[in-house]
């Protein structure tokens, strides 16, 4: 018995030694796992309180366009975040990037891929604004019915130069109300232009222009608009040319301006190959100053890679604040931040304005003390604040910038010409820092 | 004046496009649609060699011709090898192989205007009125001189003469103890080289992208469908036609119709004489 007993005895205690070893085994499995449920709840209290904001941004990143306007966007979203954020409503939230790749610049790449690109970022990534692209005027136009169907506010600001764009958002404003623009349209672009060919001949006394235009739905816009509008004042037209994407050889273009004695060549391209066309024009020694939209032109680098043969020429920037310039003050700061991140300044107008959008974005934000589009949308109308390209004002019908005049009133477009190895701004005269020259086999 | 000057140039500048792609399909067969994609690797090259390697100019274009002879050679060696004899998927392995290089340098980020080779003669020249860039005077050197080193080559030479050998009779050629594989390497590799020296002298004109190895590849497919292919002075009438009609239209008729006049004359090439001016080849609508 005493031994049954005993046995009895040994076996509950046993029993007793393995619950109390399993509970405290579980209890110890346990406290681990609600620390670490108490520190998700907090830690995810604490990420609600600085929620990012995302902007989605929808570019062509396989060209230089859309690298240009990653740039301004990166640099300015860092800039902010350095900062605390944005302050929406008394709380600091911080920006969130979601790129996305449209591929919109690229021969054959269809529309649709822009859209669903824009689209992704709406519905996958979340994105509470749009910023940037669609870059082609075709994809920017198309994704406007996107923005409408979701209720996303968009501020395009790169490329894009059509008007269509902002006559479509004021033809049918409820629709688009959401679009907006700080690209510019051709149609002002060419205004200014003009005023700066009287400029020109008011100066220097020369009424004889060559027009070259590239086959593109913008340069021959632009091309035709000058055309008409120069001679309207006065101008002689030596001659008018379009050519194919592509083009390789602009010698008969070169040889009929220099035979018909045009003392300016006005060159419409974005395409690269317009260097080539520089470079036949500095070693035909062809008595035309180069003057107009030459995208590839625009680069710091472009010197030192022609060897200085783009010196003189004069070259269009659809918005100024790429090169610095006292009459702006952004402008510098901006630049050396771009030269201090990625160790040139910046190459396009597009590094610019995607700067300045983000800016433009904070402002209105923290205006409308909300994300909610339809405030964004009246913080946006009333915007009021000076970028790197002048005073930033949109026309509240319309949504288009409001440009062509003082820096201190409204955006400037920027005329910067090649001397010395150095992009110097020489036209609106308001922002330049020097006077035009003419090269010498001109003079 | 300037349109006889700059028509040369510009014919010149298309037969050295079209000179490798003809040599490989000449030998054996073989439509390289890869040859633009080596024409830019080779500016790409060189222009990383002397920038950011920091080896001399000549330097840089020899390593880099060297570079590209050899995956011309071992694209033959490695992947046309096993779809020998199907001119759809010959097309297509190489056609992609040439896409997935060209874009490869877009992924990477060579999208910048700036990527430029320097001219090997700087300055310009008054030649009978028409003042002409030295660079653009050595490219006519240099193309007339190509033309007439593989007239030599393929005409004077073992190799060159087992090259003809092939593209004439394969079968009585193998009989002779020439190996086909070993003469499409060479061929290849030749071909490459061929497109990595037509880069160095032409690039200088302007800058490097990626939409150039697209136009090299179309330009090079026009010649040779309005020159004939298997046939050097074929390719070279088919360059100066298309060059001269070029300028000429773009003198006459505005620069616009410099593109439509290449492609009426590949469609009446096609409907008048398929096999190209001087062409050799017959089944060439069925084979491009």
């Amino acid at each position: 018995m005493g031994n049954h007993d005993n046995e009895k005895n040994l076996r509950k205690e046993g029993v007793m030694k393995k619950t109390f070893i399993r509970d405290f085994g579980l209890r110890l499995f346990l406290v681990p796992i609600l620390l670490v449920l108490l520190g998700v709840c907090f830690l995810g209290q604490g990420g609600a309180m600085a929620q990012p904001i995302v902007l989605g941004v929808p570019i062509s990143r396989g060209y230089p366009d859309g690298v240009d306007a990653e740039r301004g966007i990166t640099l300015a979203v860092e800039e902010i975040n350095a900062k605390g954020g944005v302050n929406v409503a008394g709380k600091m939230r911080p920006l969130k990037l979601e790129i996305s790749d449209t591929r919109d610049l690229e021969p054959g790449v269809p529309v649709a891929e822009a859209l669903v690109g824009v689209e992704r970022l709406i519905i996958e990534k979340k994105a509470n604004f749009i910023v940037g692209g669609p870059i082609r005027s075709e994809a920017a136009l198309a994704a406007m019915d996107v923005l409408s169907k979701h209720k996303t506010v968009s501020i395009l600001s790169a490329g894009v130069l059509s008007p269509a764009y902002h006559k479509r958002i004021a033809e049918n404003y409820d629709k688009y109300k959401y679009c907006f623009r700080t690209t510019g349209s051709v149609i002002p672009m060419i205004g200014g232009a003009i005023n700066t060919f009287e400029s020109i001949k008011a100066k220097k006394g020369f009424d004889k222009v060559f027009i070259m235009v590239q086959d593109v739905a913008h340069a021959r816009a632009a091309g035709t608009s000058l055309k008409e509008g120069l001679e309207k004042k006065g101008w002689k037209i030596i001659g008018y040319e379009v050519y194919p994407t592509g083009t390789t050889d602009f010698s008969v273009g070169l040889s009929k301006a220099k035979d018909g004695k045009a003392q300016y060549l006005i060159p419409w391209f974005d395409m690269p190959e317009v260097s080539i066309l520089m470079k036949q024009w500095y070693d035909m020694k062809v008595a035309s100053l180069p003057i107009g939209y030459i995208h590839a032109l625009q680069d710091e680098g472009t010197w030192k890679a022609t060897e200085g043969k783009v010196a003189y020429s004069v070259v269009l920037y659809a918005k100024a604040g790429s090169v610095a310039t006292k009459a702006i003050p952004m402008s510098e700061g901006f630049v050396s931040a771009h030269k201090k991140k990625f160790g040139t300044e910046p190459r396009s107008e597009w590094t610019s304005t995607s700067y300045t959008v983000v800016y433009i974005l904070k402002d209105a934000i923290e205006r409308a003390k909300s994300l909610d589009s339809e405030a964004t949308i009246t913080a946006l109308e009333k915007t009021d604040l000076m970028g790197t390209y002048g005073r930033v004002r949109f026309d509240p019908k319309s949504h288009q910038i409001i440009e062509n005049g003082d820096p201190k009133e409204t955006a400037v477009g920027m005329w910067a010409q090649w001397i010395d190895g150095r992009r110097v701004v020489v036209f609106p005269d308001k922002i330049a820092t020097r006077s035009l020259e003419l090269p010498p086999w001109m003079k | 004046m300037h349109i006889f000057i700059f028509g040369l140039v510009n014919s010149v500048i298309l037969a050295l496009f079209a000179s490798g792609f003809a040599l490989v399909y000449g030998v054996s067969r073989l439509a390289n649609f890869a040859h633009g994609a080596l024409y830019i690797l080779v500016g790409f090259s060189t222009w990383l060699f002397l920038n950011r390697v920091g080896i001399n100019y000549i330097g840089s274009i020899v390593l880099s011709i060297l570079i590209v002879s050899l995956i011309g050679g071992a694209i033959y060696r490695f992947l046309l090898i096993r779809v020998k004899g199907m001119p759809d998927s010959e097309i297509i392995a190489s056609l992609s192989i040439g896409i997935a290089i060209m874009e490869l340098f877009r992924w990477r980020g060579f999208i910048s205007e700036t990527y430029m080779l320097p001219p090997f003669v700087k300055g310009s020249v008054n030649l009978l009125g028409v003042m002409i860039d030295w660079q653009r005077l050595l490219i006519i050197g240099v193309g007339l001189a190509i033309m007439a080193s593989l007239w030599v080559f393929t005409h004077h030479t073992k190799v060159g003469l087992s090259l003809r050998a092939i593209a004439q009779d394969k079968h009585a050629s193998m009989m002779s103890g020439i190996e086909p594989d070993r003469t499409a390497v060479i061929a290849l590799a030749m071909g490459s080289a061929l497109a990595g020296i037509s880069a160095v002298v032409i690039l200088p004109l302007g800058n490097i992208t990626v939409e150039t190895g697209y136009m090299v590849l179309i330009n090079a497919i026009a010649v040779c469908i309005v020159g004939g292919l298997g046939s050097w002075a074929g390719v070279f009438a088919g360059a100066l036609l298309l060059g001269f009609s070029q300028i000429l239209a773009t003198a006459l008729l505005g620069p616009h119709w410099q593109m439509v006049v290449v492609l009426l004359f590949i469609i009446i090439t096609l409907i008048i004489k398929p096999s190209g001016l001087l062409g050799r080849q017959k089944e060439l609508e069925e084979r491009v």
